[in-house]
């Protein structure tokens, strides 16, 4: 319940305040719309935090956009396991330069008496929730590290899932509460923006880049219309609006029929398909809707059938798993036990869902690249100390022999049933069940 | 060619007395709100002194104005305070903006403890009051802390235009009993070339085509201080309060309404001049990329006379009324600043193009001490250029862009004109060095009789030449300057808030 109020409702409240409220200070009030800088009543300081602070959250802001925007490209790049440490590095010290440009900023807020002489509420109020979200940044990039990987997985789907309007808590719901920190007082920071001195963010002037020198305004349509009279273009304002619409409605008709005619032109006397090139085109269309049903029928069959073939017995090793897709589509694997009886067990991490390496150490354990992690492959228990918490879940599976007769078996909760000698087993295949009540 | 009218004034400092009531005028109408206090949009300078804010013209330090860049030939301005770039980066911080305590920190006096203070055996007394913290203050530094204080080591010797000054020349300027000084009144010289416009990464400073004042939209000024570094005048301020900048805005909604503004109004000593000034706007860019001495003439060659029949056929053209044009023809400004060339602007080796002029101090009748009595004898009556008071050298240094022999041609017709007319009226003078005298000024006696007329005898209506700029153009005619204190944007009249 408090996970939906936090991640659906506030984050639904937040976007819609700051956008409407924003438009709302820009439009109405736009005297109260400044940088509120502080520069004139105290700059020794200033310069220590100000620079720092900015610099780092821009850069930090941006690269959250990024990922937010384009996942596909930010997890390619962070494939590179060279990008992502330098990703991760240079996003630690921005987090740091933040921080330490918002203490300067807080010891100078209150220290100066001319600046508390300009100093609201809310400004203290802004100061906190910042240091308070920077501090959960850093947190998350220490305790947490390679969030600008895993991120991908769990907070911007998170996020999408919003934008889309079919909110899903179960990306982000066995996040550390580090990370739910992290997101919640985000979304507290986009509430206060049309309320704060936070909405300065919206008044960026890139367009001073473009923009010529001097800028000099003419109050009296006089000099206007001077100046037409002078080019001998029209008299009046609103024939030459009309006659601008006009040649712009002409403009556009004319770029369509172009490309109308275009079309009629390549019909009539472009190039032409000969009987057999047709033949083939739609030949290739055909085989590839027959490649993307037969995909869809195996995948359906997959999902209803009573089992899901994962290999001989034979070829199980007690040293390497064998990965397998399970009826949730996640990632599995199956190793051959000490007393010779398959063991099938989830493979995907339950810290922040990488998939779990499959290579057994000598403790009998099995690592997680990601935090590192080890989880027993019996019981699927991680380490005491390790970042993931709770067990890999144990599948159930069942045996059956060449003849197609169920052999042995064993549920999910680990009761076994069945001959499970190992000379009858031997020759069997192992399949994964859907529902424990397949019992020998 | 794009002709277009400014509104321009002329300040004739031999009739400057120095009193500051334009300075309280305007701060009584326009500045006496809260975030305002320390914001002067008038005030006049004691010089050598070194000004406010503290050494506003060392531009090494404080970066305003233009400097040239670029090979001979291909020579074009750039802002000395910042490139477009790294604007965005001082958007954070600004290394060249003045503080506080390069103006002064504004204070009240705690009035109503002499009302309330409690029963005691001594005076009750008010004591000074930040007006930014409320709280008790030493008072360092004021507005005019340097007034009359010519030939003080802590401010007159550190005025920045002596540096050309030999040390020799220094001390007889410093001399006790013969110190020497002369009063500035300085305003926003609403440039032809503002550097405070160029410099606004909101684009919220424009100048006015009409009558080219220089105004900063309050709505869309963000407050990222950009133009109180770039204005090499230092005449645009930061309202501490608001989060936005202010500037002097020409009294416009008294232009408007064809009143007289404030400063000009309340000039005890009738030295300001105001009128219109047509020049064209295309040349003016390339007009301040001659060298330093040549700026002046460079100016000039900007402005156009306004009986030139293309000069006012482009002008009107360019939508400027037939009554501005009338106005320019005049324009007491035209006489002083292109007919007689008499007045000069303030340090334009900034290069802003500053449209506002100066008419230098022809420094002060020196008597002589004959046994006690105070005699007024014909030789030396006038002090001669050799021995001026205040060196030539100094005077360049703010009104040629260190072009003497610029100012001594003004000073010799100025005094020229002191001859002729004395020859006149008193009869006491040489004939053959009056003559000689105006040869050398090229000046005519009607021209002298002109000048000596504009001088010292005008009306309010010689010295002020300007139509009302017509009513249904008016943006802020009617705006009663009780109400739109600091709301100078376009056509706007909001009460000015400080955001949460």
């Amino acid at each position: 319940m408090i996970d939906s109020v936090l991640f659906i409702a506030l984050p639904y409240l937040a976007i819609f305040i700051c956008i409407f409220g924003s438009i709302y200070r820009i439009r109405k009030m736009p005297m109260t719309y400044s940088a509120l800088s502080s520069q004139f009543l105290e700059s020794k300081s200033l310069v220590w935090g100000s620079v720092p602070w900015h610099i780092g959250i821009i850069t930090i802001v941006l690269a959250h956009l990024f990922a937010l925007i384009c996942p596909g490209l930010w997890q390619m790049l962070m494939a590179y396991k060279n990008v992502l440490l330098i990703t991760e590095a240079l996003g630690l010290a921005m987090g740091i330069c933040c921080l330490v440009g918002l203490i300067v900023l807080g010891i100078r807020r209150i220290s100066s008496q001319r600046i508390q002489a300009v100093t609201s509420r809310m400004d203290l109020l802004v100061l906190f929730l910042l240091t308070a979200q920077v501090i959960f940044g850093i947190g998350t990039a220490v305790l947490h590290r390679w969030g600008a990987a895993w991120a991908t997985g769990t907070a911007v789907p998170y996020i999408w899932s919003l934008f889309t309007l079919q909110p899903d808590l179960s990306y982000i719901s066995d996040l550390p509460h580090m990370v739910k920190a992290h997101i919640v007082s985000a979304w507290l920071l986009i509430l206060l923006v049309p309320f704060s001195r936070l909405i300065h963010m919206f008044a960026v002037p890139l367009h001073y880049l473009t923009r010529p020198p001097q800028n000099v305004l003419w109050n009296n349509p006089r000099h206007y219309e001077a100046e037409a009279a002078a080019e001998e273009i029209l008299d009046t304002d609103a024939r030459r609006e009309f006659i601008k619409g006009g040649v712009g409605i002409a403009a556009g008709t004319l770029l369509l029929g172009a490309g109308a005619m275009d079309k009629i032109f390549a019909f009539f006397f472009g190039p032409r398909l000969t009987a057999k090139e047709e033949t083939e085109l739609m030949e290739e269309k055909l085989c590839r809707l027959q490649a993307t049903t037969d995909q869809r029928k195996l995948e359906l069959e997959r999902q209803s059938s009573k089992y899901i073939l994962v290999s001989a017995m034979s070829e199980l090793s007690p040293t390497e798993g064998k990965y397998l897709i399970d009826y949730q589509m996640t990632p599995a694997m199956a190793f051959k036990g000490e007393d010779g009886l398959p063991i099938v067990l989830s493979a995907k991490c339950t810290h922040l869902g990488c998939t779990v390496g499959n290579t057994v150490n000598k403790e009998g354990k099995i690592l997680c690249p990601c935090h590192v992690s080890y989880f027993d492959i019996k019981t699927g228990e991680p380490n005491a100390d390790a970042p993931a918490k709770a067990p890999l879940p144990i599948l159930g599976w069942a045996l059956i022999d060449k003849a197609g007769k169920l052999i042995a078996s064993r549920s999910s909760k680990g009761e076994i049933s069945g001959d499970t000698s190992s000379e009858s087993i031997k020759d069997c295949d192992l399949f994964i069940v859907k529902t424990d009540e397949v019992k020998v | 060619m794009d002709i277009r009218a400014q509104v321009s004034m002329v300040f004739h400092l031999d009739k400057c007395i120095g009193c500051h009531t334009c300075s309280v005028s305007c701060k009584n109408v326009w500045t006496d709100r809260p975030g305002a206090e320390y914001m002067w949009w008038n005030n006049v300078e004691t010089k050598p002194g070194t000004g406010f804010p503290t050494l506003w013209e060392d531009q090494n330090h404080f970066k305003g104005g233009w400097k040239i860049s670029g090979k001979d030939g291909k020579k074009h301005l750039e802002l000395r305070s910042q490139g477009k770039f790294d604007a965005l980066l001082k958007l954070f911080y600004n290394p060249n903006q003045p503080g506080l305590d390069d103006y002064y920190e504004p204070w009240t006096y705690k009035y109503n403890d002499l009302f309330d203070a409690a029963e005691s055996d001594d005076q009750p007394t008010a004591i000074p009051i930040s007006q930014i913290t409320g709280e008790p203050m030493e008072i360092e530094a004021g507005p005019n802390w340097d007034d009359d204080l010519s030939g003080s080591t802590l401010y007159a010797e550190n005025d920045i235009n002596l540096e050309e000054l030999t040390q020799e020349e220094r001390e007889q300027l410093f001399e006790i009993e013969r110190v020497s000084m002369m009063y500035l009144p300085r305003m926003c010289n609403h440039c032809a070339n503002p550097s405070c416009v160029a410099a606004c990464p909101s684009g919220a400073l424009y100048k006015r085509g009409e009558d080219g004042i220089v105004l900063v939209n309050q709505e869309i000024c963000k407050g990222w201080r950009a133009c109180v570094s770039a204005c090499p005048y230092k005449k645009v301020y930061y309202n501490w309060k608001t989060g936005k900048a202010e500037k002097c805005i020409l009294c416009y909604p008294k232009l408007e309404s064809g009143q007289i503004p404030n400063c000009f109004q309340s000039c005890v000593g009738r030295i300001r001049y105001l009128g219109v000034l047509l020049y064209d706007a295309d040349r003016v860019a390339s007009a301040m990329t001659v060298p330093n001495e040549a700026l002046v003439e460079s100016q000039r060659s900007v402005f156009c006379d306004p009986y030139d029949p293309k000069i006012v056929e482009a002008a009107r053209r360019n939508g400027v009324s037939d009554e501005f044009i009338e106005a320019a023809q005049k324009s007491p400004v035209y006489k002083y600043v292109m007919k007689w060339k008499l007045a000069l602007p303030l340090h334009i080796e900034y290069r802003t193009m500053p449209m506002l002029f100066y008419v230098p101090p022809l420094l002060p009748v020196m008597g002589k001490m004959d046994n006690g009595h105070y005699g007024n004898v014909v030789d030396g009556f006038f002090t001669s250029l050799e021995q001026s008071r205040l060196p030539i050298k100094y005077l360049s240094r703010l009104f040629s862009a260190g072009n003497t022999p610029l100012i001594e041609a003004v000073m010799k017709k100025l005094m020229a004109v002191r001859y002729y007319k004395r020859s006149l009226d008193m009869g006491d003078m040489d004939i053959v060095t009056v003559n000689k005298l105006m040869r050398e000024a090229d000046l005519t006696p009607a021209e002298a009789e002109e000048i000596y007329a504009l001088t010292a005898l005008p009306t309010v209506d010689e010295r002020f030449v300007l139509p009302p700029i017509q009513r249904e153009e008016a943006i802020a005619g009617s705006c009663n300057p009780e109400l739109c204190k600091g709301s100078c944007g376009l056509g706007i009249s909001v009460t000015p808030e400080r955001g949460p």
